[in-house]
This record gives structure tokens, C-alpha cells and sequence, in this order.
């Protein structure tokens, strides 16, 4: 009877120990701290910039970043700042795929990054052609419609 | 207005190539059917000119920039040609200037030359009325319904097929709100559509009526 007795004299303790423990664990690991400290350091980070055919920026458009590693989950998720940047910092070398998109309107790049978390310093991608280069182009599919169009114009022999 | 590669669900960009290759089928046939096929070649040749071009002009409406599309000029000044001249006007836009993609050209043609041939058919109706054939301000009308209805048909299909296949992975609120603001920056350019081509209906009826004849 008497290790019964001890054990009910017990029990009230072990109750308060334990709710005591629980408490602390329920409290968020934020609240337990008493202070807050950021820490900076350098990163290599890539940004990319993302515009209409006009020029005219992408601004708040939505961004989704893939990792190399999975291109069907989107890592990333944001918006382009008022001149459709975007920064984000590449954990894992290999092809990364950025889609920025707004109103049915977009593009997806895939930006090759080595192990230094950096673009590979070939790769290009203003493939984009000048507003000269532009000119040039639609001046000769006019005149290929106009040759077309002056071809079967002409007398019938 | 042209959705480009990346935009639109697989399924989607291969029924676009599916109905495109009817519609492009069903449109040689009619025009086989005419006495001189060839007679219409320049006419088609130059107004796929002026709609390659057209997408060129941008007017920067927040929150993207929008572009003349032409394509109820051309079904009201082409009928059936107008067809293969958005056809291969949209062809040289995707590879020449990036306008559009290759996936999308056929939803991108079924979009626009769809549409251009709706308006075709809006213009014909002035063969049945002829008491009013000749009356300028008749063919101004029904040149202004041709542009605008084939322009804001074009839009809607473009607005509806965004909405309807937005990825689950994107923010739908978002994007819709942005569409919205597409879609209402759209609405002046209806009336401008329709109103440049009633004017080239009325310009051509005064100085070559032949080149409205169908």
C-alpha cells in the first residue's frame, strides 16, 4: 500500500512538471526568444528583366522560378518589380527555368547557372532583334508581299 | 493579341492545328471554286502585307501595350483570302519577329483568320439589300461592323482561351485582374478597327468600287 500512497502523494507533481513541459513546448520557437539578429553576407544572385515587344516593362507580372532538379514545381513564386525585374539566389547549378506571365502575355528563359551560383559567361540572351534589325526584316517581307503581289499581276503570256 | 509558346495547355495548341487545318481546307476549296483563283492574289498579297505590319504598331494601354490586328480589314476586303493571308502573315510574325509562337499558330489563325472570315460574311450581307448597295453611308455601317466585330471576336476567343487554361500553379485573382485590365484597354481599339475600316471601304468605293466587289 505504500508505494501506492507515495505514488498519489506524487501524482500532483508530475502533473504540474508535466504541463509545465508541454506549455513550453506549445509556446512558437519565435516567442521564446528575447532578441533578433540579421546577418548579411555576399551572395551571387541572377536578376532578370522582363518587357513588352514595345519596351514597355513587365511591372507586376508573376515570376516562377524552377530549379534544375524540377521543372514541373515552381521553387520561386513572385512579382516583377515597376521594371519587371527579379532577383533570386540559384542554390544548385544547372538549367534554371524562369516564366514570367501577365494577361495571356510572357516568356520562359532558361538561364544556364554554373556551381559559383553565376550565369555561364557564354550565354546570351539578347536574341532579340535591334528596332533597325526590325525595320530591316519587315521592309523585306513587304517587299516579298509586294514582289508576290506584283507577280501575279502581271499580263498572261 | 497573339497568345505566344508557352501560354496555352498542349491539348489546346494541337485542337488550334486541328480546326486551322479544316478551316484552312474548306477555304482553298472555295476558293478553287472561283473562276480565276489567281485574280485575288495581289489583292491578298497586299493586305497580309498591311497585317504583318499592323501588329507592328504597338499603343502602350496598361497593363500591356495592344496593336492594330487588321483582321476584319481583310476578311471585308478578301472573303476567303483573307484566310491564307492571315495564315501566313501570322507564320512570318512568329519566326521573323517573335509575334506569337509556332505552337500557338494555329489558335493564333483560327483567333484571327477565324474571325476575319465572320467579318467577310458580315460584309456580304450588303448583296442583300440592293436597293442600298450604293448608299455611302450603308457600306460605311456595315465596313464598321465587319472591322469591329471581327476584331472584338478575335479578342474575345483570345480573352476566354487565357481565362479558361490559367495554370493551377499561378495566381488566378491576379492574372485575372490583369486580363480585366486588358480587356477593357481593348474596347477603343474595337472603334478603332472598325472605324479604319469603314474608311477604306468608302476610300476604295470612290476610287476603285471594283476592289470591294466579291
Amino acid at each position: 500500500m505504500e508505494p501506492l500512497t507515495l505514488k498519489r502523494q506524487g501524482t500532483p507533481g508530475y502533473w504540474i512538471s508535466g504541463v509545465l513541459c508541454s506549455s513550453l513546448l506549445a509556446i512558437p520557437s519565435a516567442a521564446q526568444a528575447h532578441g533578433a539578429h540579421i546577418q548579411s553576407r555576399n551572395t551571387p544572385a541572377i536578376e532578370i528583366q522582363a518587357h513588352y515587344d514595345s519596351g514597355q516593362p513587365m511591372a507586376e507580372a508573376q515570376v516562377q522560378v524552377f530549379a534544375p532538379n524540377d521543372l514541373q514545381t515552381p521553387l520561386l513564386r513572385g512579382l516583377t518589380d515597376g521594371e519587371g525585374r527579379f532577383l533570386f539566389v540559384p542554390d544548385q547549378p544547372g538549367d534554371w527555368e524562369i516564366s514570367v506571365r501577365q494577361a495571356g502575355h510572357g516568356d520562359i528563359a532558361v538561364v544556364p547557372v554554373t556551381l559559383e551560383g553565376t550565369v555561364t559567361p557564354d550565354y546570351n540572351n539578347s536574341g532579340e532583334l535591334t528596332p533597325v534589325q526590325r525595320g530591316v526584316v519587315a521592309a523585306a517581307v513587304i517587299w516579298g508581299f509586294v514582289g508576290t503581289a506584283l507577280f501575279f499581276r502581271r499580263g498572261k503570256p | 493579341m497573339h497568345i505566344p509558346d508557352g501560354i496555352l495547355p498542349t491539348q489546346v495548341c494541337i485542337a488550334g492545328y486541328g480546326i486551322a487545318g479544316g478551316i484552312t481546307w474548306g477555304t482553298l476549296r472555295q476558293i478553287r471554286k472561283t473562276p480565276d483563283p489567281q485574280a485575288q492574289v495581289p489583292k491578298a498579297s497586299l493586305l497580309a502585307a498591311a497585317f504583318f505590319v499592323g501588329s507592328s504598331i504597338s499603343i502602350p494601354i496598361p497593363p500591356a501595350s495592344v496593336h492594330l490586328v487588321l483582321n476584319g480589314l481583310l476578311g471585308t476586303l478578301l472573303g476567303w483570302y483573307a484566310w491564307p493571308a492571315v495564315l501566313i502573315g501570322l507564320l512570318l510574325q512568329a519566326i521573323l519577329l517573335g509575334h506569337g509562337g509556332l505552337t500557338t499558330l494555329g489558335v493564333n489563325a483560327v483567333m484571327m483568320g477565324g474571325s476575319a472570315l465572320i467579318a467577310a460574311q458580315i460584309f456580304q450581307l450588303r448583296y442583300r439589300f440592293p436597293a442600298l448597295l450604293h448608299r455611302k453611308w450603308f457600306l460605311g455601317t456595315l465596313g464598321f461592323l465587319a472591322g469591329a466585330i471581327g476584331f472584338g471576336l478575335a479578342a474575345l476567343i483570345f480573352f476566354g482561351l487565357i481565362i479558361f487554361t490559367i495554370p493551377a500553379n499561378l495566381d488566378r485573382v491576379t492574372e485575372q485582374g490583369t486580363l480585366a485590365a486588358l480587356m477593357i484597354a481593348h474596347i477603343p481599339l474595337l472603334f478603332l478597327e472598325g472605324g479604319f475600316t469603314a474608311l477604306v471601304v468608302l476610300f476604295l468605293y470612290r476610287i476603285k468600287p471594283e476592289l470591294l466587289e466579291s
